[in-house]
């Protein structure tokens, strides 16, 4: 994924906050994004991701804090901003009896396209989302899949420099959803700055250049998935499941280089390794001295799971 | 031009909904059909007359009741039918001359004519113009008794010379004088009256329940999705009203123009007929905007709107005739819109007023939606804040 850092970030927010009630939504969140740079906030649901995409997104006022959409603030007298975002909402936000052509002109029309423009912007769309054959077609008729590509269709009609995608990939089939991140990725190839929220660690991990881990309404903390590992010190752990004397076999693990920590189950072994792949071999080597039958090998490499499981401790689906 | 797409999408997807379009179009046509052949147009009661065919005299009776002003005449043979009709109401009264009607009145007994009636004011209406008939021709009758009596003349020759002398004879006749003007006039068309009603009960009762669609819309996240593109709330809000007041607009024009076409419908002087439904749409709209603002579910919105649109078209005379309202309940009318719209129609088609004639109406519906929409905007804006 190319970043590129540019002077004028393509968002600032400072010191977001939204309060309903007696709940803090959301409390002081603050962080950048450059253009060509895709930023994901991972969270659980309830977290307080889609507050923020709708404060900074401008259809949510914050309670304080600041929204500034390349180096423009965001305050409700100055509407045009929003011209440079595309949004698209968690559901699917479309007009179910209007064509989806329809929809997208009505959007056009909204975003302050002109009626050319607007035309071969929706011709555009609709090539790239997949669904030209289907654009006279009421939406109510499409399936899941297809809702969603029109939905973030209609982000992208006035070619935004910030989209914001809020959950894109919610109840879409496998295909759908592979479909919807290799659009992402292409779009942030192409210069877009993209703000993704998921509470699918895979998809910020394939995605995103830095993550943004929120977690009760606050940014709890901020990176590049390396950096986010590096920071909570996590190690690979190698799982064995293996026949044979465990307590003696860990005994003389303990001593092979690059291993951290052995603890011994029912006919299972857990290592945990700076590096499990480089250590491998010298492990099953060790336990073939040991007598010990290997039937099965298991090497997990740290993931944001792990991070937000070690930051919040809470699981991401909780 | 964004509040117009808004507008413009409002009205597409009313009008491609099936259910809308005949609820906005079909169903006020049928009912305007319905009530103007059930009750519209001069009404002129049938009277039943059974009378012995082969007996000159009273065969002479039943013409002269044709001849009768506000009576239409209806033969039948037998007594016992006239009756039944009159029971099933496919009569308003019934007359029953009896067989030997001729001897009785040309020799010295007495004839006795029956009259069937169902209980009630109109069979006493109908009667005084059958009685006055009847007794009409009885004093023909019997002054050709009279002069046969008297001079020897046989009792047909003795009749020929009364009605030779009662063409010159000095005769009273009552003249009708009528004092200011009729609350419905003869020359009203048989729809005229239920046409004003109809679009007025359907243009408020469609906007009410319209409202719907502004909480589907809310519903599926679209107007969140609107505000997220360069658009301000006021915006969204005017389009909003722009398109349920186009809704509105399309129908009463719709039923105004298919009304003149199809039922001859007269709606007085054209352009203060467009503007009353202009103004009274103006209203509709704005109360199904706040209609949109305050219902919490697209189903309530439906079931308060039509409950709502029902109530005050009972209560705004669009189901009733407001002269038929007691003084007391015409005053508590004028509450709802209905009521100064119909007072609208009233001058326009039965009284041939103008422009200047039903300003005022047009003003109390103007200032109504100007209220209207400014509390509805101002919902909405809330809601749409939040």
């Amino acid at each position: 994924m190319a970043v590129r850092m540019d002077v004028t970030p393509a968002l600032r927010c400072r010191g977001l906050r939204r309060r309903y009630g007696d709940l803090i939504a959301v409390d002081g969140v603050s962080f950048e994004i450059a253009l060509g740079e895709t930023y994901g906030l991972l969270g659980p649901n309830g977290a307080g991701k889609t507050t923020v995409i709708s404060m900074v997104a401008g259809v949510l006022r914050a309670d304080a804090g600041e929204v500034s959409v390349a180096g423009q603030p965001m305050t409700p007298r100055t509407p045009a901003v929003k011209a440079r975002i595309g949004y698209v909402p968690q559901d699917v936000a479309l007009y179910p009896d209007l064509s989806g052509r329809e929809n997208l002109r009505f959007f056009a029309r909204l975003y302050g396209l002109s009626r050319a423009e607007a035309r071969s912007r929706v011709a555009e769309v609709l090539e790239t989302i997949g669904l030209a054959e289907r654009a006279r077609d009421p939406v109510g008729e499409y399936s899941g899949g297809m809702k969603r590509r029109l939905n973030i269709g209609v982000g992208l009609l006035h070619q935004p420099r910030l989209l914001i995608l809020d959950e894109p990939t919610v109840g879409v089939d496998p295909q759908s959803r592979n479909a919807i991140l290799a659009s992402v990725e292409a779009l942030a190839t192409g210069g877009m700055a993209v703000l993704y929220t998921t509470h699918y660690m895979e998809e910020a991990q394939r995605l995103c250049d830095r993550v943004g881990v929120i977690d009760n309404g606050r940014l709890v903390a901020e990176g590049t998935v390396r950096e986010l590992t590096a920071l909570v010190g996590e190690h690979d752990r190698v799982v064995l499941a293996a026949d044979g004397d465990l307590p003696a076999a860990a005994e003389k693990l303990r001593t092979v280089a690059g291993v951290r920590e052995v603890s011994v189950g029912a006919g299972r072994l857990e290592l945990l390794c700076g590096d499990g792949r480089a250590a491998l071999p010298e492990i099953l080597a060790c336990l073939a001295s040991a007598g010990v039958a290997v039937r099965s090998v298991e090497l997990r490499e740290p993931d944001l799971e792990a991070v937000f499981l070690h930051l919040t401790g809470k699981s991401l689906r909780d | 031009m964004k509040a117009l797409a808004i507008a413009a999408v409002n009205v597409r997807r009313t009008l491609r909904e099936r259910t809308s379009l005949f609820f906005i179009v079909l169903f006020p046509m049928l009912l305007i059909l319905v009530l103007g052949m059930a009750f519209g147009g001069t009404f002129e009661p049938r009277v039943g007359i059974a009378a012995p065919a082969r007996e000159p005299l009273a065969q002479e009776l039943v013409e002269r009741l044709r001849a009768a002003d506000g009576i239409d005449v209806r033969v039948h043979e037998r007594e016992d039918e006239v009756v039944a009709a009159v029971e099933r109401g496919d009569l308003e009264a019934g007359l029953v001359v009896p067989g030997g009607y001729d001897a009785a009145v040309t020799g010295q007994g007495r004839a006795i004519v029956r009259y069937v009636v169902r209980p009630g004011i109109q069979g006493q209406q109908v009667g005084s113009v059958v009685t006055a008939v009847v007794d009409e021709e009885a004093g023909r009758l019997r002054a050709a008794r009279v002069a046969s009596a008297e001079t020897g003349l046989p009792f047909d020759v003795a009749l020929g010379r009364v009605d030779g002398v009662a063409a010159s004879a000095p005769t009273v006749t009552v003249a009708v004088r009528t004092a200011g003007e009729a609350d419905f006039p003869e020359n009203l068309g048989r729809f005229d009256l239920m046409a004003s009603s109809q679009l007025l009960l359907f243009i408020f009762l469609t906007s009410l329940t319209g409202a719907s669609a502004l909480i589907e819309t809310r519903r599926l996240g679209v107007t969140r999705r609107m505000l997220a593109t360069p658009v301000r709330a006021g915006t969204v809000v005017l389009g909003e009203a722009l398109g349920r007041f186009a809704v509105a607009v399309l129908q009463g024009v719709i039923i105004m123009s298919g009304a003149a076409l199809v039922f001859g419908v007269d709606w007085g002087a054209p352009l203060p007929a467009v503007l009353l439904m202009v103004a009274f749409a103006l209203l509709a709209s704005g109360a199904g905007l706040l209609m949109g603002a305050v219902a919490r579910t697209s189903e309530q919105a439906v079931a308060v709107g039509v409950l709502l649109g029902m109530a005050f078209g009972a209560l705004g005379g669009a189901m009733m005739p407001l002269e038929l309202f007691s003084r007391t309940m015409r005053a508590v009318a004028h509450l709802t819109p209905h009521a100064w719209a119909v007072d609208g129609y009233a001058e326009l088609v039965r009284r041939g007023g103008g422009l200047l004639d039903v300003l005022p109406q047009i003003g109390v519906l103007i200032a109504g939606a100007a209220a209207l929409l400014a509390l509805a905007s101002w919902r909405l804006h809330r809601v749409l804040a939040n």
